[in-house]
């Protein structure tokens, strides 16, 4: 029996349609009684239609053909990555391929088919842990440091997410995600001895209680005492200017002319907005000129001040029940490939909703992470509901393999 | 095998996150709703720029070129209008701006709500005090005192402020520049725009109605503007000033003074002028499309933005080649002038139609002689002028401070095949080159310096303007490279000796520019072209003593004879410099 889930594609078409209301609204300004639109609003829907039209053709094919083309896709994609980094830089990063009528952005394709290889190359029946681990390792490393190189730290930052998230559905033992987090656990916490203590004796009490030998852990206590006391050396070896970086990415006040000050400015637009919001078109803080990216990575700053609180819940439900969606589809899925593909999906949609909404109300830094399938933006929004596709692909094949 | 975690904790996970989104958000909009509302309206957060001063221009005595001064401008912020069509008239009543120009105005910064854009620069105090209390009536207008520019006098070196373009904003704003910018658009203010502009200085405001700290940033990083640096060119106003009012009125052309021993640029004019003033008024569309559309070009700096055929004044450089070839020596006589000399099927006429009689080289030049140097060029091949004349950098660019500068023209071979077909008579072609007539093509600047390296003993220096900069206490001079031209020492004398015999001895064709007291080198030139009937009147040359060397270009456009038009300006040139070196 074939099944489309028509809930998970009605909750889709919702945000789509949120995101062009806003983004025809971020894109318009007042002048007198007079009302000015950019059209934004128009491309944004020729590029939903073409992102339809391409997710109809992924739920036709079958995925047997599919699947034969991941590898060859993901091996394109990476030599794309390599090229994009020698190509001139379009606002102050290597990201864009100019393609004409659009720039395509390829590190927005190697999120989707990293996912899809991991979930691919741990499935096989009887894998040990020592392959779960260097296999999708080794998918992931590739395309996070060549996009870190762009520099675009969220969409790397993305990828590792992902990676990790399919590994704690995995039959991977959690504990041994704990163990290759736990050096950058011992970094963050090398500010107090406190708090690295507290942390190396639970990860002592959690590894002796899972019956780990003796020898891994001691190793693993060795390493993490090693990066606790590594980590000041090195940072105090840094020039100002860099450790002035890193402060700076992780509170933005401290930089009032980049971050620092798009954030506040997002925030003065949302706290602005109140409960109700000021009305659709009628927001003020759009148009000033220190939130350049108000249709894409800041779209979210105009929902807030035009649409208000409520506005955002309204949002953030759509948001919620189709995440909720996502995870129901992950539990129905029998078929392991399917199972880790899905999670992998869904945890950069949830990854990448949290950190875009979170920059512009101020609690998590900037990283230049659009809204997704609201935020302005091609290849972004293709990719997205590319992903989704290949949700209800899985949904709809699931029944063959039961 | 390990059993997987509850797929549940999925769930969980999701559920914490849209949580801390919900209190983060009910916290910024509900409880803190009203505070940032009013931070909104009072637009209170804000970078303001504190704009640099820009520098000044002065002369090689500290004398003004181009001077700030202070204006009153006004400005509208788009977003608070109430009623355009009522503000629109209110201006364009009050002040010299028209509707249309403050409609489009307005439409350009549609998108630019909360920015004050500037409308009308530099308008009178009066105007503005008479109707300064309706200001009240529209919040959407503010003033402000600035500066604007203002040259002493009208040229085509200096260049003129204009408002940033779109196009230039995009490119430029990551440098500071806002959309109510001025940049140089041309000459001196737009070669040296970097050190003239300096550097943004930011304040950042963020006080709440009653003056208190909002403390929405916990460090302090306002930033004090650092103001461009002044100019010191080597320009002489004096002389510029004299020049400019011994210039044959009406009349279309170009001179060029410069100090041979360093190549710093004394005069430099262009005819007709063009006061680059109107820029620092409310110029209207009409006015300047009358000046663009002008057939006279006034805007044209002819000195290094018009190329010429150079006609005689070009002899000196295919006698040298001549010389340095070794192809004629200083007693060598080639084909006797008859006023004329067969070359293939064509006669090609001498200037002199009595004919000239068989001449030495530096005869030929004394009297111009046409047959000398149609004989001379048969003797190289195209490559061989061409190669020459790259390195004596007369068809090159000479890379003076200023934007635009053209290259020059002198064909080869390919060029002609390529543009007159494959049997294109090259020979004839080339026997028209040498008398700088043809398809060679060279601008005042370039003729220039190369007679002044001539009277530098073939040492030639970049022609230049900036003599050095000023930035607080801190001067810099502008070094100057230098090129040895690739003739021998001798040679360089004999075609000194040349051009003193054009000027002091008798039947020399520029003899109306010799000066008592001074000893004065040069050549005239007679160029044919396509723009009139009348030939372009050039002189070339130098001016020497004890205390100075100065060369000097005259050109006049389409006006006669070089001897009769160019000799005597360039005469009087160097006579005033005489008098006022004393």
């Amino acid at each position: 029996m074939k099944k489309f889930d028509w809930i998970l594609f009605t909750l889709l078409l919702c945000l789509l349609i949120y995101g062009v209301l806003a983004i025809y609204s971020a894109s318009t300004s007042r002048v007198g009684q007079e009302f000015h639109t950019g059209n934004y609003y128009l491309k944004q829907i020729f590029w939903i239609l073409i992102s339809l039209l391409a997710m109809y053709l992924l739920y036709k094919t079958p995925y047997s053909l599919l699947e034969i083309l991941i590898l060859p896709t993901y091996i394109i994609t990476m030599i794309m990555l390599v090229v994009v980094i020698f190509l001139p830089e379009i606002n102050g990063s290597h990201r864009w391929i100019p393609l004409g009528i659009m720039n395509f952005q390829p590190s927005e394709l190697a999120k989707l088919i990293s996912i899809l290889l991991i979930a691919k190359l741990i499935s096989t029946p009887y894998i040990t842990g020592t392959k779960i681990v260097l296999r999708s390792f080794s998918v992931m490393t590739i395309p996070a440091v060549l996009i870190l190189l762009e520099p675009d730290l969220g969409t790397a930052l993305t990828i590792v997410i992902s990676t990790f998230a399919i590994l704690a559905v995995s039959e991977l033992p959690i504990i041994y995600i704990l163990l290759i987090l736990s050096p950058f656990i011992s970094i963050a916490t090398s500010f107090s001895v406190f708090i690295f203590l507290f942390f190396i004796l639970i990860l002592i009490y959690l590894l002796y209680r899972h019956n780990l030998s003796k020898l891994l852990l001691g190793f693993t206590t060795a390493i993490n005492v090693f990066f606790f006391f590594i980590t000041p050396v090195i940072w105090n070896g840094l020039k100002e200017y860099q450790q002035n970086r890193i402060l700076s990415f992780l509170d933005p006040l401290r930089d009032p002319f980049g971050a620092g000050y798009q954030m506040i400015q997002a925030r003065i637009a949302i706290g602005s907005g109140g409960s109700l919001g000021k009305g659709i078109l009628l927001g003020t803080q759009k148009n000033m000129n220190f939130l350049p990216e108000h249709h894409t990575d800041f779209i979210f700053s105009v929902i807030g001040e035009e649409f208000g609180f409520f506005g955002c819940m309204i949002l953030l439900l759509i948001y919620f029940l189709f995440l909720l969606r996502m995870v129901k589809c992950v539990m129905n899925l029998k078929r392991k490939e399917y199972r880790y593909a899905t999670v992998g999906i869904l945890a950069y949609l949830t990854f990448q909703i949290f950190v875009n909404v979170g920059m512009n109300i101020g609690i998590v830094p900037t990283t230049g992470i659009p809204l997704p399938f609201v935020s302005y933006g091609g290849s972004n929004l293709l990719i997205n509901v590319l992903a989704v596709g290949f949700v209800l692909k899985f949904m709809n094949e699931r029944s063959i393999f039961k | 095998m390990y059993k997987p975690i509850n797929l549940r904790y999925l769930q969980y996970i999701i559920v914490a996150l849209f949580l801390i989104l919900t209190f983060s958000l009910f916290k910024l909009q509900i409880i803190e709703g009203k505070k940032y509302n009013s931070i909104a309206e009072n637009n209170i957060v804000r970078i303001k720029s504190v704009l640099p001063v820009r520098g000044e221009i002065f002369d090689r005595k500290f004398r003004p070129i181009a001077l700030n001064r202070s204006s009153l401008n006004i400005y509208v912020t788009p977003g608070q209008i109430e009623d355009k069509n009522k503000l629109i008239e209110f201006i364009s009543t009050n002040f010299e701006i028209s509707a249309e120009s403050i409609r489009q105005a307005l439409y350009e910064n549609r998108f630019r709500l909360y920015q004050e854009i500037l409308l009308v620069q530099n308008v009178e105090y009066e105007s503005l005090v008479k109707v300064l209390e309706s200001f009240n009536y529209y919040p959407s207008l503010s003033y402000k005192t600035e500066a604007i520019r203002q040259y002493a006098y009208p040229n085509h070196f200096t260049g003129y402020l204009g408002r940033i373009n779109e196009a230039e904003y995009k490119e430029h704003k990551e440098d500071g520049y806002t959309i109510n910018s001025f940049l140089g658009k041309s000459g001196v203010e737009k070669y040296y725009e970097e050190i003239l502009r300096g550097q943004n200085g930011y304040r950042i405001i963020q006080v709440d109605a009653s003056g208190q700290d909002l403390h929405l940033f916990k460090h302090n990083l306002d930033q004090s503007a650092e103001d461009g640096a002044d100019l010191i060119l080597t320009i002489d106003n004096d002389l510029q000033g004299f020049i400019n009012s011994i210039f044959p009125e009406k009349m279309k052309g170009a001179v060029v003074v410069m100090d041979t021993q360093t190549g710093g640029i004394l005069a430099y004019v262009s005819y007709p002028e063009f006061d680059q003033n109107i820029f620092s008024e409310n110029i209207s569309n009409a006015d300047w499309n009358a000046i663009l559309n002008n057939p006279d070009k006034p805007m044209l700096d002819r000195n290094i933005h018009g190329a010429y055929p150079p006609g005689s004044i070009f002899k000196p450089v295919i006698a040298s080649l001549g010389l340095e070839s070794a192809i004629i020596d200083r007693d060598t006589k080639l084909a006797s002038c008859s006023g004329g000399m067969q070359v293939g099927d064509r006669y090609f006429k001498c200037w002199w139609e009595k004919g000239h009689g068989s001449l030495n080289v530096t005869d030929a030049i004394k009297v111009s002689c046409d047959v000398f140097f149609y004989d001379l060029s048969l003797k190289f091949n195209l490559a061989q002028i061409n190669d020459f004349c790259k390195k004596c950098l007369v068809t090159t660019k000479n890379g003076i401070d200023l934007p635009g500068e053209r290259t020059g023209f002198f064909p080869t071979r390919e060029w002609y095949i390529e543009n007159y077909g494959k049997y294109a008579p090259i020979i004839g072609l080339k026997v028209n080159l040498a008398i700088g007539q043809g398809e060679v093509l060279v601008t005042p600047l370039q003729m220039c310096a190369y007679y002044a390296a001539l009277a530098n003993d073939g040492k030639w220096y970049r022609p230049h303007l900036l003599e050095k900069s000023i930035a607080g206490n801190k001067t810099k001079m502008n070094e100057v490279e230098s090129i040895d031209f690739p003739m021998s020492a001798s040679n360089l004398a004999l075609i000194k000796e040349a051009l003193w015999k054009v000027i002091n001895e008798k039947y020399g064709t520029g003899t109306a520019a010799s000066v008592a007291g001074l000893d004065v080198y040069g050549k005239t030139g007679s160029a044919e072209n396509h723009m009139g009937n009348e030939t372009h009147s050039w002189f070339a040359g130098f001016a020497q003593n004890d205390n100075f060397s100065v060369a000097c270009v005259v050109f006049v456009e389409n006006a006669g004879h070089g001897g009769s038009i160019s000799a005597p300006i360039a005469g009087r040139i160097f006579q005033y410099y005489h008098e006022q070196s004393k």
